[in-house]
């Protein structure tokens, strides 16, 4: 089971940290709180029995409308042991009015630009990163483009039933999702 | 001693044969005898060079700003982004075999990878399992890819450094290898081969004796290949002891493949987690010993032999059967059913039309691509399209410890440990 | 155009000037109509100096190296030695968009990359040519999405669009066939400007 030992390690050390524990698909998911993130994971990188020392990713997840209502975005981390040959998945949520979480920069020396690439395609903000900008969209870009509420097309194909799609960008409904550009 | 200009340097703007340039150059502590060309460093200002994003050396739109002390880095900050496609974005509205083709154009020198990969995620939500000839053709397919990937990384690299003739000898040998992929399926390069459920379609009779041509000559090619430059010693002085990076940092960069396995660290996906039946065969992992560029082209030269290697037994033991699954969730009804029953008819255009439909869950799938630990996150809400498919690239995390690896050293070596990581730019911007 | 062994220099006034002896041997230059006769008796050979202008221009297409994504690696094929570029005169590909004459526009253009591809355009000298190479190039491709330009054209003037997701190597020939027929079908007037 993947993510078993990251979640036993855990539920022995810092049992106060785990707020859920979901299996599935042969993986395990542990939810942790914003606050106990760093300690969470200075506890899987540096125990001997855990050694999760590689970052695989951070990124988010973002549910606009959960039912019953939760925060909307899971910021999802994944860490790699190579000494146990193990994987393990971190959950944290947010809300939208508050996407802030913690920085793991110190912890890892590459979460640094995966935290940049998350508050750049989603905006989620990391508090205490060096030099949070944008890393793949320029930096005078408004918007984040993997929310659900930012429009997926460029150019509008216009057939005879949705002609208005193809005027130009001036000309468009205000209302139309896409932001400035 | 008479008065100096304010600004710049103390000896800027003077006249080199008055006297306020000679006090200028005891200020600057320089004897006075000296002559022009002896002169060192002036001041410790250091120069802003922009190396890219269109740079010959750079393996596309990479922009890299060092900051030189004369030729020698002192920082390296990469600006990436350049061509960043929204591929993520792209498949959140398409259905899962609509997201294949995209994939294929992620990691553009190793499309089949990405194809395994994202395909293997769907599966693992699905719960279905390939035939057993399916997996081996998979397994042929990716190691085939993963030659041409090395060869077109060889040739490249060693056309940075001066070595056209390898270019030229690479890109020969990975034509036999797109002729390989044109014949499977129509296309060089991105094949779309690899699908949810197993591949496009059974392999059609030349592929067994292109197959057998590929083994019975490339491991004399490759032998050709490491002829020209392993012990050539422009190329020793050039590689070796050059951009080092240590196990510890490796691993806390997120750095996999051969970056990892250079370094020292022995972690192969193939063998630590082994995914479509790559346990069924008997192949080394080959490990570098100090981290530099040398060991890395050491490894990748063994990994090309290794993958002949894993090509030859899974050819040779190439099992009978069907490709494709026949779990009606994913495969199309056959054909004569379509004629005689209403159901079959109506399965078949739902399935064409709006894809499979996948239950809801997240899983993680990571496959070993030819540039380390490629994974795809994907977490599906129960309808036909993926609700968000997070692609963690190799190449993205292998750049992050670029500005540590080339700390220290001269500004030509910065084009060839870029060579030495492999990166593809479609990979680290997606 | 016609048969001539005379100089025509353009806008002097339609004066012209002998260059060579009437019954000199004549080699017919391809794609410009020239003379016909081929003996090669006195080894002189005769046209007009727009002609030879765009046959240098066309033969010698040096291109810019512009390669972006996935096309870039069939234009590099095209470069390798099954596919031979520079038997159409592509000898070097130039790393410096001053030395080079046509633009490869080859892989998917991003919102970012944009003005460095304008700008690099702009540091061509002319005179210029641009391929756009691959779907992508021409008009977004499969990414009709927030980060690609949909159509290199919308920031470059393009001569030759290419189909294709990669094109194959012999797709590229072609158009650079089709640019070099396009170069010497341009008007003498051009050349000045």
């Amino acid at each position: 089971m993947s993510g078993a030992r990251a979640a036993d390690l855990l539920e022995r050390e810092l049992p106060t940290a785990v707020r859920r524990r979901e299996t599935g698909f042969g993986e395990v998911t542990i939810w942790i709180d914003r606050s106990d993130l760093v300690a969470v994971c200075t506890l899987l990188r540096d125990h001997p029995d855990a050694a999760y020392t590689t970052p695989v990713f951070v990124t988010a997840v973002d549910w606009p409308d959960r039912e019953p209502a939760e925060p909307r975005f899971d910021v999802v981390y994944m860490l790699r042991s190579l000494q146990h040959n193990d994987v393990c998945r971190l959950v944290v949520q947010v809300g939208e009015d508050d996407p802030n979480v913690p920085t793991l920069e110190g912890v890892f020396a590459g979460m640094d630009w995966h935290e940049r690439e998350c508050f750049d395609l989603i905006g989620i903000t990391f508090t205490g990163h060096h030099d949070l900008k944008r890393i793949l969209l320029p930096t005078d870009w408004d918007g984040h483009p993997l929310r659900k509420d930012y429009a997926s097309f460029g150019e509008p194909i216009a057939f005879t039933h949705n002609l208005e799609w193809a005027l130009p960008a001036q000309e468009r409904p205000r209302d139309m999702p896409g932001g400035s550009r | 001693m008479t008065a100096l200009p304010p600004l710049g340097t103390p000896t800027a703007g003077l006249d080199p044969l008055s006297e306020q340039y000679e006090a200028g150059r005891e200020l600057l502590g320089i004897e006075p005898d000296l002559d022009a060309i002896d002169l060192v460093e002036i001041g410790d200002s250091t120069m802003e060079l922009n190396m890219g994003p269109m740079h010959p050396s750079t393996h596309g739109v990479l922009r890299l700003v060092l900051n030189l002390d004369g030729e020698v880095v002192r920082e390296c900050r990469p600006d990436i982004g350049y061509l960043h496609t929204g591929f993520e974005k792209d498949f959140e509205r398409h259905t899962y075999t609509q997201c294949i083709p995209y994939t294929d154009r992620m990691d553009y020198l190793s499309p089949l990878f990405n194809n395994l990969g994202f395909s293997l995620a769907v599966e693992k939500l699905l719960g279905i399992e390939v035939p057993l000839r399916g997996q081996y053709l998979r397994v042929i397919m990716c190691e085939l890819c993963r030659l041409a990937s090395h060869l077109l990384w060889y040739g490249t690299s060693a056309l940075d450094l001066g070595a056209t003739t390898a270019f030229v000898y690479a890109w020969r040998d990975r034509e036999k290898l797109l002729d390989i992929n044109e014949l499977v399926s129509g296309v060089r390069m991105h094949t779309s081969f690899i699908r949810v459920g197993g591949l496009l379609a059974d392999v059609p009779e030349p592929f067994y004796e292109m197959v057998g041509a590929v083994i019975k000559t490339f491991p004399k090619l490759i032998d050709d290949h490491e002829l020209l430059i392993t012990k050539n010693p422009i190329w020793r002085q050039r590689t070796v002891g050059l951009g080092r990076l240590s196990p510890e940092d490796a691993m806390a960069y997120g750095a996999t493949g051969p970056v990892l396995r250079g370094s020292g660290v022995p972690y192969d996906l193939r063998k630590a987690q082994p995914y479509s039946s790559y346990d069924h065969f008997d192949f080394d992992v080959p490990v570098g010993r100090t981290g530099d560029v040398y060991d890395r082209y050491l490894v990748r030269m063994q990994e090309m032999r290794e993958s002949l290697k894993i090509i030859t037994q899974a050819f040779e033991n190439l099992p009978d059967g069907p490709v494709n699954t026949t779990d009606r969730r994913v495969a199309l009804p056959p054909r004569n059913e379509l004629n005689t029953s209403m159901e079959s008819l109506i399965h078949h255009f739902k399935l064409v039309t709006e894809g499979m439909r996948v239950p809801a869950g997240q899983v993680y799938q990571a496959v070993e691509s030819p540039r380390g630990e490629l994974g795809f996150y994907l977490v599906s809400d129960g309808t036909n399209r993926p609700y968000r498919c997070k692609v963690r690239a190799p190449s993205f995390s292998n750049l992050s410890a670029l500005p540590h690896m080339v700390r220290g050293e001269l500004i030509a070596d910065v084009v060839a440990v870029i060579g030495s990581i492999d990166i593809v730019l479609g990979d680290v911007d997606r | 155009m016609g048969l001539s062994n005379e100089l025509i220099v353009p806008g002097a006034g339609g004066r012209s000037i002998l260059l060579a002896e009437a019954d000199a041997g004549t080699i017919a230059l391809p794609r410009t109509g020239a003379a016909e006769r081929t003996a090669l008796q006195s080894g002189f050979v005769t046209t007009t100096l727009g002609k030879v202008i765009q046959w240098g221009r066309y033969s010698s297409l040096w291109p810019a190296l512009f390669g972006l994504a996935c096309c870039a690696i069939e234009m590099m094929a095209t470069g390798a030695a099954r596919y031979d570029m520079s038997r159409f005169g592509c000898e070097v590909f130039r790393a410096s968009p001053r030395q080079s004459d046509l633009m490869i526009v080859a892989g998917r253009v991003s919102q970012k990359m944009a003005p460095v591809l304008r700008h690099i355009y702009d540091q061509m000298p002319e005179p210029k040519w641009v391929i756009s190479m691959g779907a992508c190039a021409s008009s977004g491709g499969m990414f009709n999405n927030y980060a690609i330009v949909q159509g290199v054209d919308k920031v470059v003037p393009v001569d030759v669009y290419i189909p294709g997701c990669p094109p194959r190597p012999e797709g590229l020939l072609d158009a650079v066939m089709k640019l070099q027929k396009k170069i010497a079908g341009e008007l003498p007037g051009s050349l000045l400007g």
